[in-house]
């Protein structure tokens, strides 16, 4: 497989919050797979990636625990560990980048591994993204070949969120000023790309709970540009981007006394919805928002 | 070859503001601030931008070009000319604008004095008669802080700003970080109460923006993680940051995974959260938080807590354990630029560099 080539075979992290508060993020990914003939070997002796508040608070744990989950990656044989999350994204490889570099810092943290019965790490691991696996070459085949029920041009608007574009130094897919990617795959399943500025912005997932104004202050502006832009709907590829704008665009609409009411999809699901996956594996009841005027408005 | 861009022009005492086209012939080696220099010589004479050194060191040239913070003097334009583009130039952003692409650096220099950007030694040479001498290793924790050049690049796209204009921001905080890290500064302690406060160091939101844009590689992003590291380390805690931070660190050593239910309680504290009984009931309905959290517990969380008490043991607490990312990008910058120095002694990490020749 080359660098953007389509792997037959991942490992799988689910990372936290895909099996906590978005357990319908990993079952649209699982079912997601089986239509893309992606083969998921599930890491599950692992840990989570820290989200940056271990590397914040902790910093060579941080390291020790992404090594860790890198080690186990590399033991399934595949070459690539598949991320659902901007934030294990950033995490994975940023440690991974660090190891690879850093021969005596590799070869102290593999030390340490073993030394607690973790294999060793290597460095032979690439950490990717689900969405740039499916953003070109033979994933973007199979997922325009998978997407054939369509979105009969829903208005859908693209959200980045700032860990899989920044810094663009650990990411390198696209330039993080002028991405793509989203866009692709929103017309390849039959929608229409909304554009505007904060697209590339902050949700404030990572100060809501510790600074509830400023964070919601980041908050409204994706969601009201969208609405703005006449989206019917948002998609992320990021599951805390996802917990803000939909749970707490309440607390948006409460602070402002506006109704927003802006259905916010998992990258699996608006694919999922285009590839006629099941209700049953996308799970919209499970979001706060509700989903059901984008599902009638395909439905008519 | 052909430049062409669109300048905003603004004039502070009427406020009147308005997108100029400009068109003019340039040498293929321009940089966006020679394009200025050339408009402002040739076209338009009432153009007002800051300039001073041309050549990455003084900071004055600070602008957006489509959005992005540059200094002008970097950016050359015939990458943009190849790539059929006309950008759009306009002020840094969080910054009051006084003319054209002239803004009020004030805000940023009041929020640098606040850092009390200057040494506070706990020593007197001259009381001890001797020297005191500072390793290369203790100067490399913070080597990139050094470099800033207070251009406020990394200030103009900060979406914390946006959002709480008082925030210390990527620049003031990436200088604390310079004094917190020197290991001639004795004033430690007192530093980090000071930069704990609300609109200091957990107000970032981590958006990398400052990180991006940064021309001098000071990664301030990194910076503020390792005043929290810092901070955690001399139990400068009481944040609901920290907490938040230190949430996590707990998590991954008793369950392997987040404990997420929990973490409202364990950052805010029970009392506020009880007050969010709505919101949180609002979750529950949907699956996603439960009235009595279950912990779920990883395969194997028995390595993720020896290999913390592991790591622990070895002590690279603090911006320590973040530095060792930085001996390596030191020897990307170094191999890029100059092969030669690959194997230079002053960036082997972890070694002492011998003394200079000559
Ligand atoms: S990472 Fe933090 S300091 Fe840097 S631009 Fe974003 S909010 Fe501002
Ligand atoms: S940290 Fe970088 S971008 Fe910010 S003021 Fe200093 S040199 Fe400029
Ligand atoms: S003119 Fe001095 S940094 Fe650009």
């Amino acid at each position: 497989m080359d660098q953007n080539g389509f792997p037959e075979k991942v490992a799988y992290y689910t990372g936290c919050l895909a099996t906590l508060s978005a357990k319908e993020l990993d079952s649209s990914t699982r079912s997601l797979a089986v239509r893309l003939g992606l083969e998921l070997e599930t890491l599950e002796a692992v840990t989570c990636c820290g989200a940056g508040d271990i590397h914040e608070a902790e910093p060579d744990y941080y390291l020790h625990l992404n090594a860790r989950i890198l080690a186990y990656a590399e033991a399934t044989g595949a070459e690539t560990l598949m991320t659902i999350c901007n934030v294990c994204t950033l995490n994975l490889r940023q440690a991974n980048w660090q190891l690879k570099i850093d021969d005596q810092l590799r070869a102290r943290v593999s030390r340490n591994l073993e030394a607690v019965g973790v294999p060793a790490y290597s460095g032979g691991v690439e950490v990717r993204h689900l969405l740039w696996l499916v953003a070109e070459g033979e994933g973007h085949e199979r997922l325009k070949a998978a997407a054939h029920r369509g979105l009969r041009g829903l208005r859908v608007a693209p959200f980045y969120g700032c860990q899989i574009l920044r810094p663009s130094k650990l990411m390198g897919f696209e330039d993080p000023d002028r991405p793509w990617s989203l866009e692709a795959i929103i017309q390849a399943c039959g929608g229409e790309a909304v554009d505007y500025p904060a697209k590339i912005k902050c949700c404030g997932f990572p100060i809501i709970a510790a600074r509830e104004e400023t964070a919601l202050g980041e908050l409204i502006q994706p969601i009201e540009q969208a609405i703005e832009a006449g989206a019917d709907a948002m998609v992320t590829p990021c599951p805390l981007c996802h917990l803000s704008l939909d749970a707490w665009q309440q607390k948006l609409e409460a602070a402002t006394g506006r109704e927003f009411r802006l259905p916010i999809l998992h990258l699996a699901q608006l694919i999922g919805v285009a590839a006629g996956i099941e209700e049953s594996e996308l799970r919209f009841k499970r979001h706060v928002v509700s989903v059901d005027p984008v599902l009638d408005k395909l439905a008519t | 070859m052909q430049v062409a861009l669109k300048i905003w022009r603004y004039d502070g005492e009427t406020g009147e503001r308005r997108l100029q086209d400009y068109e003019l012939d340039a040498p293929e080696w321009a940089t966006l601030l020679d394009v200025l220099d050339l408009i402002k010589d040739q076209v338009d004479g009432s153009l007002a931008y800051r300039k001073s050194c041309r050549m990455m060191i003084c900071g004055s040239c600070g602008m957006r070009m489509d959005g992005a913070a540059v200094l002008a003097c970097k950016m050359r334009m015939a990458e943009v000319v190849d790539a059929g583009r006309v950008p759009v130039i306009s002020p840094m952003g969080n910054l009051p604008v006084v003319k054209d692409l002239v803004v009020d650096m004030e805000p940023f220099w009041a929020k640098m004095r606040a850092m009390q950007p200057w040494l506070r030694p706990g020593y007197n040479e001259a009381d001890e008669e001797r020297e005191f001498l500072v390793s290369q290793e203790q100067m490399n924790v913070i080597h990139k802080e050094a470099l800033c050049i207070n251009c406020g690049c990394c200030v103009s796209e900060c979406n914390s700003m946006e959002s709480d204009p008082d925030f210390l921001g990527p620049a003031a905080l990436a200088k604390g970080m310079r004094f917190v890290g020197d290991a001639r500064d004795a004033a430690t302690v007192e530093r980090l109460e000071a930069y704990n406060s609300e609109h200091g160091i957990w107000d970032c939101t981590r958006c990398y923006f400052c990180q991006e844009r940064c021309p001098k590689g000071v990664d301030p992003r990194d910076a503020i993680a390792k005043l929290g590291a810092e901070s955690i380390r001399h139990g400068v805690d009481r944040d609901m940051g920290a907490k938040h931070a230190k949430w996590f660190v707990q998590s991954a050593k008793t369950t392997g995974w987040l404990r997420e239910e929990e973490l409202i309680p364990k950052t805010q504290g029970w009392v506020s959260t009880v007050k969010q009984v709505q919101f949180a009931m609002s979750l529950m309905r949907k699956g996603k938080a439960r009235p009595l959290p279950i912990p779920h517990v990883a395969e194997g969380v028995e390595e993720a807590r020896a290999l913390y008490d592991l790591v622990k043991e070895q002590g690279r607490d603090g911006a320590l354990g973040i530095v060792q990312g930085e001996h390596a990008l030191a020897r990307i910058e170094f191999t890029e630029e100059g092969g030669a120095r690959r194997a230079a002694p002053e960036i082997e990490p972890g070694v002492e560099p011998p003394p200079a020749e000559g």
